[in-house]
């Protein structure tokens, strides 16, 4: 594990070689916003992206997924890893990345998701560019980023390329590498450390402070009607959520009625009926009827509940709610400063 | 077992939805026809049937007294009846009608007294008789359509989607019509048809009804504050789909 020094002149061809190799996703451009893709050549790549609409979680965890395919006689399990480079993550979804596998391999281990992920090399990039709803500079400073195999950090004239695993120093071999100097380790690190304090929005308390006072305001109901009044109990804060793990699972029949699927697709608890059980007898129960309370638990789960397992708030500051709610009430620094400052 | 017989009915529409059928294709048609057997279907076969039918599948809108007759005799022989398209959900575009007096003329222009033109409010089908099952879109989506018909083959409980159109959206990583700038109404709408529709650029009219708690002062905020409509624009907006399930 070490620093390696990569010309820019030879990047190109060290990002077409991988792709020679194995899959490599990406994120890539689409129209004003940027998605992660396969990558096809190395100039669809752009590590210059502010954030991606969906986060990279797709890769493992994709919105729509087969656990089974079933025939007249047999079933058959879907879990078919392809050998993946994951290049250009930011710190922050690194966060994310490292607590969905926590959250897949705690008590039972997924292996819808696990297959995946052990059979992707994670190679996380600095920040070139901030998206405007952005704080992770503000959010969760105790949650390290841990789990990924590389760090790419572009400096002028070529880039730095820590390697932190063995699958990252795998990466070595397809480019034109070499060991990276002093200056520019130096260099790289001080990149990384000046985007810090560059957001615009800003978190101004501590973890343990927000989670105390968010838990306090539990019973708060005139708190949480006013702060979820023009919720549309769409989801979108959930869908495009990194630490967002909820699954609802399918079944459905091709046409020849004999054989199907079993399908497994994001769930959202901000959903009207995420919460709504079968009870014995057939009775059916919402325990989370209400938006308000929907929209509270979302709350709970991002700044609290998680806090004692994952080391910190599952909210890496990503910004991603706060663009996709088209009535913008989900954006966490509004609704937690809102929070902190009741009765004070 | 004998296969279930299917019927298909059609009263105030455009058809389309049984055109949308036949877009299963001939394979994949021919496929579900060794499960049901297809006794009456206008768009695709000349023969009709006046005995007992399994599953009577009903497009278009309840216009007139005289329909309702004739969807009673539907609901008397038939097991299950499933409503399919906007037209038979939510009374669809033909509902357009039911905030004005003037269409007829201003559609028809001279003609406009023809005797066939006469007709009342445009409701769903289930304003006249009892809908077990009922298949949302402007066409309806056939995959959905499929779905029942097989949870009726194999008794499994039928399940449609009760979150808006947004989830199924964003799942497809579509950008968002509010970020270029344009409106839409998918927080609104049920979902179900896959968000096709923001997906190639477009707005959502909600074709498939809206949800069951549709936060419509929020969506008028937005359509204001968002995309810049006039509040009358907004308050409008859409009777296109859902003229019925607005004031
Ligand atoms: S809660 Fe919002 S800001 Fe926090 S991680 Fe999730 S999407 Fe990003
Ligand atoms: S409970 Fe809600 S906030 Fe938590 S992971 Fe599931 S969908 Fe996301
Ligand atoms: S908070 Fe916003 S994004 Fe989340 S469900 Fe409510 S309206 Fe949708
Ligand atoms: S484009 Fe429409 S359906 Fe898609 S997320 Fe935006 S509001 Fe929702
Ligand atoms: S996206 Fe909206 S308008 Fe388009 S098919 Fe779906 S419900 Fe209908």
């Amino acid at each position: 594990m070490g620093y390696l020094y990569l010309e820019e002149k030879d990047f190109a061809a060290f990002v077409d070689a991988l792709i020679a190799a194995k899959r490599v996703v990406g994120p890539t451009a689409k129209r004003n916003k940027f998605v992660y893709e396969q990558l096809a050549s190395a100039d669809e790549l752009r590590l210059d992206f502010d954030v991606t609409i969906l986060p990279p979680k797709k890769v493992f965890f994709p919105p729509a997924q087969d656990i089974v395919r079933f025939g007249e006689q047999a079933i058959e399990g879907c879990i078919a890893p392809v050998d993946t480079v994951l290049l250009g993550v930011h710190f922050y979804d690194v966060k994310g990345i490292d607590m969905t596998d926590y959250l897949f391999r705690e008590r039972k281990e997924d292996w819808n998701y696990l297959a995946q992920r052990e059979a992707t090399t994670v190679v996380a990039s600095n920040i070139q560019a901030i998206s405007p709803r952005a704080f992770w500079d503000s959010v969760g400073a105790e949650v390290k980023p841990k789990g990924h195999d590389a760090f790419l950090t572009k400096l002028a004239g070529g880039c730095v390329l820590e390697t932190l695993t063995p699958k990252g120093e795998a990466l070595a071999a397809f480019g034109a590498f070499r060991d990276a100097t002093a200056d520019e380790i130096n260099a790289a690190q001080q990149t990384n450390d000046s985007v810090m304090g560059q957001c615009s929005e800003k978190l101004g308390y501590t973890s343990e402070a927000i989670a105390a006072k968010v838990r306090d305001s539990f019973d708060n109901e005139e708190l949480w009607d006013e702060l979820a009044m023009d919720c549309f109990s769409c989801g979108s804060c959930n869908t495009v959520c990194p630490t967002c793990y909820c699954f609802d699972v399918k079944d459905a029949w091709n046409l020849n009625q004999v054989s199907g699927s079993r399908t497994r697709y994001w769930d959202a608890c901000l959903t009207r009926e995420f919460a709504a059980v079968t009870m014995a007898g057939g009775d059916k129960e919402n325990f989370r009827e209400r938006h308000q309370s929907r929209f509270r638990h979302r709350f709970m789960r991002k700044t609290a509940y998680l806090n004692e397992k994952l080391g910190g708030p599952a909210c890496t500051g990503c910004g991603r709610c706060s663009q996709a709610c088209t009535v913008n009430i989900a954006d966490p620094v509004r609704v937690i400063t809102a929070i902190m400052e009741v009765g004070s | 077992m004998a296969k279930p017989k299917i019927a298909f009915f059609d009263f105030a529409s455009c058809e389309g939805c049984q055109i949308e059928f036949t877009n299963f294709g001939d394979a994949a048609t021919l496929e579900l026809l060794n499960h049901v057997e297809i006794v009456e279907f206008r768009e695709a076969m000349t023969e009709t049937t006046t005995g007992r039918i399994d599953i009577a599948l009903i497009e278009g809108s309840f216009t007139r007294e005289a329909d309702r007759v004739r969807l009673q005799q539907i609901r008397h022989r038939a097991k299950y009846v499933i409503a399919y398209g906007a037209c038979a959900c939510t009374g669809g575009i033909n509902a357009l009608k039911n905030h004005q007096d003037d269409f007829a003329e201003y559609v028809y222009g001279g003609d406009a007294r023809m005797p066939h033109l006469r007709s009342g409010t445009a409701q769903p089908i289930s304003a006249a008789i009892k809908v077990d099952y009922e298949v949302k879109g402007c066409p309806m989506s056939k995959d959905e359509l499929l779905l029942v018909i097989s949870n009726l083959l194999h008794g499994t409980e039928h399940v449609i989607p009760t979150y808006p159109v947004c989830v199924e959206c964003k799942r497809r990583e579509t950008i968002c019509r509010y970020d270029e700038g344009d409106h839409c109404m998918g927080q609104v709408a049920r979902a179900g048809c896959g968000a096709p529709c923001p997906a190639d650029g477009i707005p959502c009219e909600a074709c498939r009804g809206f949800v069951d708690d549709a936060n419509l002062p929020a969506l008028e905020k937005v359509l204001m504050e968002r995309a810049g409509f006039s509040q009358k624009r907004a308050v409008g907006k859409s009777r296109m789909f859902t003229a019925n399930l607005r004031s």
